[in-house]
């Protein structure tokens, strides 16, 4: 270690850095959660009996169970989601190719209680289709009650990750693959399950880990469905009603975070020494070939049914945000831009702070990221591949606990030179909580541009006279500068809808960012609209943010020849 | 300030859950230029009172903190020794009384005048003098008129209405551990009922739930939206919706109480001519006249307000059937608060489903029995519908200290006692109330099926 | 490629001195006790297979690995602790490695910005160089708008520009196609000439050793086993791998004796048996090049003063000037070149043969 230090002061002062960092607005906090849950609670000492009461509780078996079962349930819908449409694109010259690639992305920038409560206009058991269907059928399908809601909701907002994943995967298999197999007479759907499926399980199964444990966290779902018999509502129901003297909300908070490890890790054990496309060269996709006409028209039937559901929750908030009253009917009475002159005259104040703190927690994500990346792959540092786990971990503690964690650890906490201002309700806590939820989606996108780097470009700069910091700066940076705007995109967006910890956090108005301002506006019955044309205002900025740093990147990538033109 | 870190930071949670602590300086007297409001209410309500007051005081900056009441009565207790916050501004009156009884808040005297004593049956001020009532509200029913004329459901009047086989399934309300307005409505019908019946009345009308809201405007959401027809609300919560154009109305039952929303300066505020000034503008002509903005809607408490109000528009200073029937017992209440939260959710709010499924399976043997005679089907249901009300304690045991201890003792405090006894865990007699009411509800279930099997 | 250079004024060429280096991987010992003295203005070449580990010692040299032990000294300064960027050495990587965000120009000014020199300076030396290698006017274009022998060209202009002290060149011809091949080996050898550059090439193929450089060092399993010239290593090598690895050999095993006042070599089967004239004793093999032997069909008559072996054709290979046998003489196949001239018909395969081979033109090695 000392002569580590020695060799490379610069790189261990950066690593340190980092470390303190996580520690204290990570592992700390979690900590601090965790301890409770093992308190006893009139000794203060270290006991299991809190875990004791969880299990032989019939109500937390029973939202331990309904956790599970939605986050499995909504695996396999989105799945059924993602799966199509994965297959047209990679398989088939699909004309549809944008629109699934937009409909990789346009459910991910809208928070998810903000769709439920679309879904529930559309589909709820009085919403538009259900009353169509009472009119001309007389029956009535219970597409949101209870857990099915939950499910539906979770699976069109989370199904993306399988989709981009299982996308990726495939589109990185080599044509090789496929053209050895089919010279050793293999084919048709034999060839896709034996080699083509196989190959593209890694991605499938790296975006399904994810959708369960985004799913088995979420908190702004199932309590704006009023489901409350699963684990993480019960936490939060715990923790802010009956609060300090029960430790539940913090027991539930332990098992929330080892159930979402558990399955970080499962999926990890069964990737291991199975990322394929890593080891490929050249990638080029599979062969793809013509639709025949009937083929076209099931493809384009499957697609539109699947871009409906994806898009109800849009089609629904803009219905709200632009309907004057809606209530036990298909459509709203009348339509009106009443609600979208209210929250620019009202509120531009959710608008500007969630730009800003969206904008700060990209930035530290990135830097963050791009630094981390560095460390992982381009030094020898002892330990190097901890602070990798350690800020992925992020990906597995729910925002509730993260908010919980903060506001005891950080409430005594005093900002200098702000007259008692406690950092836990100070604003910068809210952007520094969404930089480490968002951490591991940019770390991702940074390891992966840094991975396509080849080494050999750092050390020619070398070479030539560059020091590490100089390379850094002026090869290494420029060249990932499309991997690190795509994890600025997506530590972005995702960072504008979160609403589960912000609920924490926010301790004034002036502070809250959109999601809070959705929340706070549907709080009451004049704000429905307004809270909706906020909703279709966040969608619209995350979405054009996204789409112009998408454009940016693939026009950048193009041009250093990083892509081909297909 | 110093405690152990942990227990500081266990007893401060509940106060930061949605605390913020602001850059006050300390100001003179007089008005100042600025004023803190802790308050419960929505930016519909908070936004209005604002803006007029800044206009009326140039100079006084208005910071609202939005807190849920008991997040707010827990931030004002946390932050006492190095208070921020001029005004607390809220609708429960526990509230007040818990934080009265902390000695947290100054004595005011409003010099308004042409204000009653009492709104309904209740005192408009504290008659200790710690806070002023501002303006009335009460519990209600609301329902969606598109909602009841499809499904052809009758309009109630009575909280027993709710109960009606008719209802089954159309039927929400929010947690009472959720929102302090729903406690109070709780609270008056156990208080206007009695303890055993009071719970029956609940599970009779709770086996018709549709759902058990997490926020309590989830129930006028999901009325105005259609998603249910009728709900549990707070009169301004129906009055705003209706106000907003939705198709819905509100009506008192007999039994609820109107209590006077309150406001109270804070002990020790760091701005108490500004304070002061904001409740006497709540209490002018002008600001009473702000409650009656479409989207507000409470009962201002100076009767002359009224003549402004539009048609319609209810004056419990003239119809005396509002919030008259009951005498709300505070100090009971709050004796409670948490028990009765706890029994809510344990027997009701996550036992929805088993409860819904029992009244389905009596209604159903009830209805087949009406008009025939079948003693022994008679008897069952009776005895299901005994299931269904049995409590799993008694109103004294509600009230002993032993019951209560277990949910408001603070842990992290007495745990340096070693001396103290322990209570036992909030988790502990949760499983057993949850295995009692689960076990009566499918006996209950049973019974009544087994009475309509008899009557086929 | 063009010639006009004006860019000079490099110091007096240095050595690079390479000291008992061992290097290690973990538990993979990389580089075992490595010595060598590169001279000053030598065109160096390391020769080996792939993992042998002459990679690894250009990458020491040049800074991006370290050793365990023993030392680099680069004209008498040890670099063992100096990073990368303070070493002046130039290389040029296997991948070319160039930066594709930057445009052919500012690749090549990279270096001189690095070390600071003036703008004004850095114009005229980037132009200097690219005219050097013959792509000024393709001064504005990315990497990715290049083909592989011009980028190949621009990795050599950009290294080259800030007059490194050693140029380190790591297989830079390995992704060219041949013909381009033949041609930049030979362009690198002028330009070295003319630069007297010290430069130290990595390479698996012996042929492009043999045609760029002074002296080769030949390594395998991280050891240096010969180092000499092109021919040396040829003509003598020092031992079995090397004899294999430069060029094509037929090495019998067997032992060496006393028999009568010399020495003589036989095949442990016996089949092949030869007399040396100097030679250590005990089992050794011998080596001997296709065109080390004559081929005759049998009952031919045999020249004078050379060993005889019968055998029998089993595979014959036209290679363009020479006809290449493979003839089974007992249970050893050895390889026969044969000039090829034309009308000459070639003899078929199952032919009875005798091979000759001048005893003088075997080498005994030890096994």
């Amino acid at each position: 270690m000392i002569s580590e230090i020695r060799k490379h002061p610069g790189q261990m002062a950066v690593m340190v850095l980092i470390t303190l960092f996580l520690l204290a607005f990570l592992v700390v906090p979690v900590v601090q959660v965790v301890f409770v849950a093992f308190m006893d609670a009139t000794t203060g000492g270290f006991t299991l009996l809190n875990f004791k009461d969880f299990f032989s509780t019939a109500l937390f078996r029973e939202s331990f169970w309904n956790s599970i079962y939605v986050g499995g349930m909504s695996v396999l819908l989105a799945s059924a989601f993602a799966m199509p449409l994965a297959y047209f694109t990679s398989r088939f010259e699909f004309r549809g190719g944008v629109i699934i690639q937009g409909l990789g992305i346009i459910p991910l920038i809208m928070p998810p209680f903000v769709g439920a409560v679309a879904m529930m206009m559309i589909f709820g058991r009085n919403g538009s289709i259900n009353l169509l269907l009472e009119e001309f059928l007389g029956i009535n399908i219970p597409f949101m009650e209870g857990l099915n809601g939950v499910i539906l909701v979770e699976s069109v907002h989370y199904f993306p990750f399988i989709l981009i994943n299982l996308s990726a995967a495939l589109q990185n298999i080599d044509r090789a693959m496929e053209e050895s197999a089919q010279n050793l007479g293999c084919s048709g759907m034999r060839l896709y399950r034996r080699i083509v499926l196989p190959l593209a399980m890694p991605g499938y199964v790296a975006g399904a880990s994810l959708v369960f444990l985004k799913v088995f966290d979420d908190l702004g779902t199932p309590l704006l469905l009023n489901v409350n018999n699963m684990l993480a509502p019960q936490a939060y129901l715990r923790i802010a009603s009956i609060g300090i003297n029960d430790p539940m909300g913090y027991v539930i908070s332990v098992i929330l975070v080892v159930i979402a490890m558990a399955s970080m890790w499962l999926a990890f054990l069964a990737l291991k020494g199975k990322d394929y496309a890593t080891v490929q060269k050249g990638g080029g996709g599979l062969a793809k070939r013509r639709m025949r006409p009937i083929e076209m028209f099931f493809a384009w039937i499957i697609v539109l049914i699947i871009m409906t559901l994806v898009l109800a929750p849009h089609i629904g908030l803009s219905m709200l945000s632009l309907g004057t009253i809606w209530s036990y009917s298909v459509l709203p009475d009348a339509f009106t831009l009443d609600h979208f002159r209210a929250i620019f005259s009202e509120t531009p104040e959710y608008m500007t702070n969630t730009v800003l703190y969206s904008a700060l927690a990209g930035g530290i994500d990135v830097i963050l990221g791009t630094a981390i990346a560095y460390i992982v792959l381009r030094t020898k540092l002892v330990g190097r591949q901890w602070l990798d786990y350690i800020a992925m971990s992020a990906v597995a503690i729910p925002g509730l606990v993260i908010g919980i964690g903060y506001l005891r650890t950080f409430f005594d906490v005093e900002v200098p030179g702000m007259d008692g201002q406690s950092f836990a309700t100070w604003w910068v806590a809210i952007v520094i909580a969404l930089a480490i939820r968002r951490l591991p989606y940019a770390l991702r996108a940074c390891s992966a541009a840094l991975t396509q780097v080849s080494v050999s470009l750092e050390e020619s700069a070398e070479n030539l006279g560059a020091n590490k910091l100089k390379t850094v700066y002026r090869i290494v940076i420029p060249l990932m500068a499309g991997g690190i705007l795509a994890g600025f995109v997506t530590s972005f967006a995702t960072a504008a809808v979160e609403l589960g910890m912000t609920l924490m956090l926010v301790s004034k108005n002036a502070d809250g960012p959109l999601a809070y301002g959705i929340y706070v506006y549907m709080q009451s019955a004049a704000g429905r609209g307004p809270g909706a044309a906020l909703g279709i205002f966040a969608v619209l900025v995350v979405g054009l943010c996204t789409f112009i740093s998408h454009v940016y990147v693939d026009r950048r990538q193009r041009a250093l020849g990083m892509k081909r033109d297909d | 300030m110093k405690k152990s870190a942990l227990g500081y930071g266990v007893a401060i949670f509940g106060a930061a859950l949605v605390a913020g602590v602001l850059a006050a300086p300390v100001g003179a007297f007089a008005m100042e230029d600025k004023l803190v409001v802790v308050t419960s209410y929505p930016k519909d309500l908070t936004g209005p009172f604002k803006k007029a007051f800044e206009a009326k005081h140039p100079g006084t900056m208005v910071e609202v903190l939005q807190k849920k009441t008991s997040a707010g009565v827990k931030y004002i207790q946390e932050t006492a020794s190095g208070n921020t916050s001029d005004l607390m501004w809220a609708s429960a009156p526990d509230a007040f009384e818990v934080l009265k009884n902390d000695g947290l808040l100054a004595k005011y005297t409003p010099k308004a005048t042409g204000i009653p004593k009492n709104i309904g049956s209740y005192p408009v001020n504290d008659p200790a003098g710690y806070y002023v009532g501002f303006a009335g509200s009460g519990y209600g029913i609301m329902w969606n008129e598109r909602y009841v004329k499809a499904k052809k459901l009758p309009v109630p009047a009575e909280w027993s209405d709710l109960a009606k086989p008719v209802y089954h399934d159309h039927v929400g309300m929010s947690a009472p551990s959720r929102s302090g307005t729903t406690h109070l409505t709780v609270e008056t019908v156990l208080q206007g009922e009695g303890w055993e019946k009071g719970w029956a009345t609940w599970k009779n009308i709770a086996g018709n739930f549709k759902m058990v809201t997490e926020r309590s405007f989830g129930v006028p959401e999901g009325v105005n939206s259609g998603d249910f027809g009728l709900g549990i609300v707070i009169d301004f919560f129906g009055f705003s919706s209706k106000a907003t154009g939705f198709p819905v109305d509100f009506v008192y039952p007999t039994v609820t109480t109107l209590v006077p929303a309150n406001i109270a300066i804070v002990k020790s505020a760091p701005h108490p001519g500004a304070a002061a000034a904001f409740i006497e503008f709540l209490l002018s002509v002008e600001g009473q006249e702000l409650l009656l903005d479409p989207a507000i809607r409470r009962l201002p408490v100076n009767p002359a307000t009224y003549a402004k109000a539009p048609a319609g528009f209810p004056n419990p200073f003239k119809d005396k059937s509002i919030g008259a029937a009951v005498k709300f017992d505070v100090a009971k209440s709050g004796a409670r608060y948490n028990l009765v939260n706890s029994l809510f959710d344990v027997m009701i709010t996550y036992r929805r489903e088993d409860l819904a499924a029992a009244a389905k399976a009596i209604q159903e043997a009830e209805t087949a029995l009406s008009g025939k005679s079948n003693a022994e089907a008679a008897g069952l249901v009776k005895e299901a519908r005994a299931l269904i009300a049995a409590m799993p304690i008694t109103e004294a045991e509600a009230v002993d200290a032993k019951y209560p201890g277990v949910f408001t003792s603070d842990v992290f405090k007495k745990r340096k006692k070693a001396s103290v006894k322990v209570p036992k865990r909030q988790a502990e007699v949760e499983e057993k109330w949850d295995s009692f009411c689960l076990k009566n509800y499918k006996d209950a279930q049973a019974k009544a099926e087994k009475a309509l099997a008899l009557l086929k | 490629m063009n010639q006009n250079v004006n860019l000079a004024g490099h110091g007096s060429p240095v050595g690079v001195d390479i000291k008992g280096v061992n290097l290690s991987f973990g538990s993979t010992h990389v580089l075992k006790g490595i010595d060598l003295q590169i001279k000053p203005g030598e065109f160096f070449a390391f020769l080996g297979p792939s993992g042998c580990g002459k990679t690894t010692l250009l990458r020491l040299i040049a800074g991006f690995e370290s050793c365990q032990s023993g030392e680099v000294l680069i004209g008498d300064r040890d670099v063992a602790h100096l990073p990368p960027w303070r070493r002046d050495v130039g290389m040029v990587f296997q991948s070319y490695a160039l930066w594709p965000h930057m445009t052919v120009r500012r690749n090549v000014a990279f270096g001189l910005e690095e070390r600071k020199f003036p703008r004004a300076e850095i114009g005229p030396r980037v132009e200097a160089a690219l005219d050097l290698v013959g792509l000024l006017e393709l001064a504005e274009r990315r990497p990715s708008q290049l083909s592989g022998g011009q980028q190949q060209r621009v990795a050599l202009a950009r290294t080259i520009v800030v007059e490194p002290q050693v140029l380190l060149l790591d297989e830079p011809l390995s992704n060219l196609d041949a013909k381009l091949r033949i041609q930049m080996r030979r362009e690198l050898r002028l330009l070295q000439r003319k630069l007297s550059l010290t430069t130290i090439f990595v390479t698996h193929d012996q042929e492009e050793a043999n045609t760029t450089s002074d002296r080769i060092a030949v390594i395998e399993q991280g050891i240096i086993q010969q180092v000499g010239s092109p021919m040396e290593l040829y003509d003598q090598p020092a031992n079995l791998f090397v004899a294999n690895f430069l060029g094509v050999a037929n090495v019998v095993a067997g032992t060496v004796s006393q028999e009568g006042d010399g020495l003589s070599f036989r095949s442990d089967d016996g089949a092949v048996t030869v007399a040396l004239s100097a030679a250590g004793q005990g089992p050794r093999s011998i080596v001997f090049r296709p065109q080390n032997l004559t081929i005759q069909p049998a009952g031919q008559p045999a020249p004078e003063g050379l060993t005889e072996l019968a055998g029998k054709v089993s595979h014959m290979e036209f290679l363009g000037s020479v006809v290449r046998y493979q003839v089974t003489v007992g249970p050893h196949f050895l390889l026969v070149d044969s000039a090829h001239q034309k009308g000459v018909v070639p003899m078929e395969e199952g032919t009875d043969v005798n091979l000759f081979i001048n005893n003088e033109l075997v080498i005994d090695l030890p096994n």
